[in-house]
């Protein structure tokens, strides 16, 4: 038996069939008029002001903005680490109160248990649902190949590159073959390199897996080449700006950066951002 | 210029392994000599040939193996129960802020006194039994044990936790894997003084009343002038915290194995 999220025997997409227009599929994901609220010393700041959005089943979508625009707050309220302050976060038709195994998360550290090595990190998250401990471990085994660290099964995370410790925690993730796979700057902290060979490594698995994808980043090149769709947000209160679909065909590698089309699309964003940096930044001298 | 600098440091480094070396031995010597000089009481200050002989006497009798156990146990067992107690308690208070609400002051207020003035209280209570000692060994290890696991708890990555909550993690294994091994690193800091801690606290328990003991064997030695025998004791005890706390060091070295 292999574990359902792999899907080696379907063949490579060479048209673009992505994406079938949102609305004409059934959204997975839906947050309805979410804000989201800190106390600080200062006072209250508003992280995430009145967003609403839609994911639909097997879309791969990105949210962008600067840092400290809420993304990670809003990505937090879809995984359930952070309460809504108003309004709700729908995952297949349930409210996010807490965490869910079927919805994964990566974040922007790998945070892999460091006692544990790189096939019992991957097996945790089965093992914590009741598998039973060879399940899991073939589970793990299956995925420690698909993310190309064969040999490494053993080793322990502080030996690994920070790269490599990344590709772990996407197969933790994945470990649960979660509906829902969240990932924050996951590559935010590797350099140049390591992180385009990462977004191929992505694409890659994307095509292997079930899972619906929603990816934080403030790397625009990155968030048009691996989505379907790039959502814009403003510079704190956090707020969508803009929509943007993303009809590039897949399969996608990086070479992609060079197509008109794709220039196209990352002039709309920058001008975009732009203006909108403008405006924050207007808005700050005024209040000053 | 740079290599007759490099021989005169490697020189140095030598001479530095050589007075080590040495320092115990001079020390003794220093000692023999001054003892068997006539300016000091023997009595009183006894040269180290005559500790040696009390300890090889103190051996032979089959005393010393009695008194080692005797004292052994205690410090295992009470180190055992007030560490495996601070532990859990630590874990509780750390995680939990209506347990620590409810524990921590209490805690506080009792930690600062030292187990020693407990003693007479403790005789109160158990008389001169094993229970008395075991307590008071149990006492001076939880509080050190309890605190350093209550910060460690405290500080483990919340990343890490999050990331077990995000992969359905079940609370105990919460509990008792990923934060009681995020706060390792910790709790193994709070352990080692708490070896030291437990000899302090048996040295008490024993002074209070025992029927054998290395520190009961010194005290009972005092009372018959024989100082040479006092000295062994003191000597017994040194080495065996020193051997308990290099052990327990490189104990705790291989429990974070990750590192
Ligand atoms: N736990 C928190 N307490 C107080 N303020 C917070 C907290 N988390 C985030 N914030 C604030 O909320 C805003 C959005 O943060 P975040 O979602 O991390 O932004 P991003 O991920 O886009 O960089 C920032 O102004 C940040 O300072
Ligand atoms: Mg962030």
């Amino acid at each position: 038996m292999t574990p359902s999220l792999l899907r080696p025997d379907q063949p490579l997409r060479l048209v673009d069939t992505y994406p079938p227009s949102a609305p004409a599929r059934q959204a997975i994901i839906r947050v309805e008029d979410l804000s989201i609220v800190f106390d600080a010393p200062s006072g209250q700041v508003i992280a995430v002001d009145r967003v609403s959005l839609a994911v639909a089943q097997g879309e791969f979508v990105s949210i962008v903005g600067p840092s400290g625009c809420g993304k990670s707050t809003l990505l937090n309220a879809m995984a359930g680490l952070e309460r809504p302050f108003e309004g709700q976060v729908l995952i297949a038709g349930e409210a996010m109160r807490k965490p869910r195994p079927e919805i994964g998360m990566v974040f922007q550290q790998p945070h892999l248990f460091p006692w544990k090595s790189v096939r019992r990190n991957i097996a945790h998250g089965p093992r914590a649902l009741g598998k039973p401990k060879a399940e899991a471990l073939r589970i793990a085994d299956d995925l420690i190949e698909m993310i190309g660290l064969t040999g490494f099964a053993s080793a322990y995370p502080h030996t690994l590159s920070g790269g490599m410790q990344q590709r772990v925690a996407i197969a933790r993730a994945l470990a649960n073959q979660p509906r829902v796979l969240l990932m924050d700057e996951p590559f935010g902290a590797l350099d140049a390199q390591t992180r385009a060979v990462m977004q191929d490594n992505l694409l890659e698995l994307r095509e292997r897996i079930n899972a619906t994808i929603v990816f934080v980043t403030h790397d625009i090149d990155e968030a048009i080449l691996l989505s379907d769709r790039v959502l814009i947000m403003s510079a704190g209160p956090g707020r969508i700006l803009k929509d943007l679909q993303v009809s590039l065909p897949r399969p996608r590698s990086s070479a992609i950066v060079a197509e008109a089309a794709y220039l196209a699309l990352k002039r709309d964003c920058l001008d975009l951002i732009r203006s909108e940096g403008r405006r924050a930044f207007e808005q700050m001298e005024i209040r000053m | 210029m740079s290599v007759g600098r490099r021989s005169s440091a490697s020189a140095t480094a030598r001479l530095s392994v050589l007075v080590a070396v040495l320092s115990v031995p001079i020390f003794t010597g220093v000692w023999e000599l001054v003892a068997r000089s006539g300016i000091v009481n023997t009595v009183l200050f006894p040269p180290p040939s005559t500790v040696a002989v009390a300890i090889l006497e103190w051996i032979r009798s089959g005393q010393f193996f009695a008194d080692l156990m005797a004292s052994l146990s205690r410090v295992a067992a009470g180190f055992a129960i007030g560490a495996a107690g601070g532990i859990v308690l630590g874990v509780l208070t750390g995680r939990f802020q209506l347990v620590s609400s409810l524990l921590s002051p209490l805690f506080h207020i009792l930690r600062p006194i030292p187990p020693i003035a407990f003693v007479p209280i403790v005789i109160l209570w158990f008389g001169l039994s094993e229970t008395g000692k075991l307590f008071l060994v149990v006492w001076g290890v939880f509080f050190t044990v309890w605190l350093a696991t209550h910060i460690g708890v405290q500080k483990v990555d919340h990343g890490l936790i999050r990331a077990a909550q995000m992969l359905g993690t079940p609370q105990p294994q919460m509990l008792w894997e990923i934060v009681l091994l995020g706060a390792l690193p910790y709790i193994t800091v709070g352990l080692r003084t708490a070896v030291s801690i437990s000899f302090y606290t048996l040295v008490a328990a024993e002074l209070a009343g025992a029927f054998a003991g290395i520190v009961y064997r010194i005290e009972i030695a005092q009372q018959n002038m024989q100082t040479g025998q006092v000295m062994g004791g003191l000597a017994a005890l040194g080495l065996l915290s020193f051997i308990a706390d290099r052990s327990f060091a490189t104990l705790a070295e291989r429990a974070v194995w990750w590192r």
